[in-house]
């Protein structure tokens, strides 16, 4: 029969330990040979003081400096969960009540809701009656501003115009100012690059 | 108001799951279990207190503002270990140091510094004798992880210190199995040679 010591690789097998490796036969072979045995207790004094060598601790102050640097940032749909959860009261009755009160709430909304399906016309009236209200109060807040940058004739316009003309006329201005504003930011990026 | 967590027992996963959630006490909490085995790893990796901390403060910085990128299916100690890996070699490979001394910090500028920097082995609940075998042991032992390759040095640690499986080093650094046991046997074996000399 053969005789050999054992490889170095099997010596870290024993020294691992690894479950599911076959180390019956290296183990017998210990028993059978000092010079290994001698080679795998040196190596296990080796890995035995790696292992307990201690760890090292930073200064007192590492936590708060990582903090520092760290953006702590709550998730928008978990912002809405604890806002809602702030609202709600700390008692059992008064959640009881908040709870009753919402519901009331929902079902009148609901049902105006629903009662103005049926009623289109009321509905388109009720409607253009509140967006030229809020026209007129918008109009009056900027009346100065309008006439200053485009002319007593432009506002005059608006005060005659209709709703829907109005609103076209916002969003066009709407849309030359931020065409306007792009235009504007891609200039000066690529007169920064240049200048680089 | 928020209400903090006694974090302390939690399980990794939960600790993560809350600081992605924007939990400031679950930030901490991280920071608090893995400051010191990482400043560890970092430390003897570059041999250098100073250079330790920032390394290791930039390791925290960079994985708990990416910390909505960390997938659930790896361990979080393993994405935390390879990031100070990869920052600790990197900025061995910028300074070009690839061993490290034992006698003192290569940037101390005094006897002071030096004496400072140079690792002093503890040990703990043993007589005399014992106690002065055990820390000589101990500061052979960190004079001759100092010596060996970071690739080896890191592999040992892992394996040793903190208890990795080979797996776990494996995906930790990015390496495959075999070159994992290859390294971790060259430097046990670098580790025996250089003991020698206590044996006899």
């Amino acid at each position: 029969m053969q005789h050999r010591h054992l490889l170095p690789d099997e010596i870290d097998q024993l020294l691992d330990s690894e479950s599911g490796f076959d180390v019956a036969h290296l183990k017998a072979h210990l028993d059978a040979c000092p010079a290994c045995a001698q080679l795998l207790a040196d190596a296990r004094v080796v890995c035995d003081t790696i292992e307990q060598l201690q760890h090292f601790a930073p200064s007192p102050r590492f936590s708060a400096s990582v903090m520092a640097d760290v953006q702590v940032i709550e998730p928008w749909h978990i912002a809405l969960t604890t806002g809602a959860q702030r609202l709600m009261p700390a008692s059992r009755p008064m959640r009881a009540v908040m709870l009753a009160s919402g519901s009331l709430l929902a079902l009148g909304l609901s049902a105006g809701a629903v009662w103005l399906s049926t009623r289109p016309d009321m509905t388109l009236y009720a409607a253009g009656l509140a967006a030229s209200r809020v026209l007129r109060a918008l109009l009056d807040a900027t009346g100065t501003l309008i006439n200053d940058t485009f002319g007593q004739t432009a506002l005059d316009a608006l005060h005659s115009g209709s709703v829907s003309r109005v609103g076209l006329g916002g969003v066009v201005v709407l849309t030359a100012i931020g065409v306007a504003t792009v235009g504007l930011r891609a200039a000066a990026t690529s007169a920064r690059r240049a200048r680089e | 108001m928020t209400t903090f967590l006694d974090l302390t027992n939690a399980p990794d996963a939960d600790v993560v799951t809350l600081a992605q959630q924007g939990r400031e006490d679950a930030f901490r909490e991280l920071i608090r279990r893995y400051e010191r085995p990482v400043f560890s790893l970092i430390f003897r990796m570059v041999r250098d207190s100073a250079t330790a901390e920032d390394l290791s403060q930039d390791t925290f910085i960079k994985i708990l503002n990416n910390i909505d990128k960390y997938r659930p299916e790896f361990k979080f100690s393993s994405w935390l270990f390879k990031i100070a890996h990869n920052i600790a070699i990197d900025f061995l490979r910028r300074r070009q140091l690839d061993t490290i001394s034992i006698d003192g910090s290569p940037h101390a500028a005094t006897a002071a510094e030096a004496e400072a920097s140079t690792f002093d082995i503890d040990s703990g609940g043993e007589n005399a004798l014992d106690a002065m075998a055990a820390k000589e042991l101990g500061s052979a032992i960190e004079r001759a992880i100092g010596a060996l390759r970071p690739e080896y040095r890191s592999c040992i640690m892992l394996r040793h210190v903190e208890g990795r499986s080979y797996e776990e080093i494996a995906a930790t650094l990015d390496l495959p199995l075999g070159t994992v046991k290859t390294y971790i046997h060259r430097a046990r074996s670098q580790l025996r040679e250089a003991l020698e000399h206590l044996r006899e």
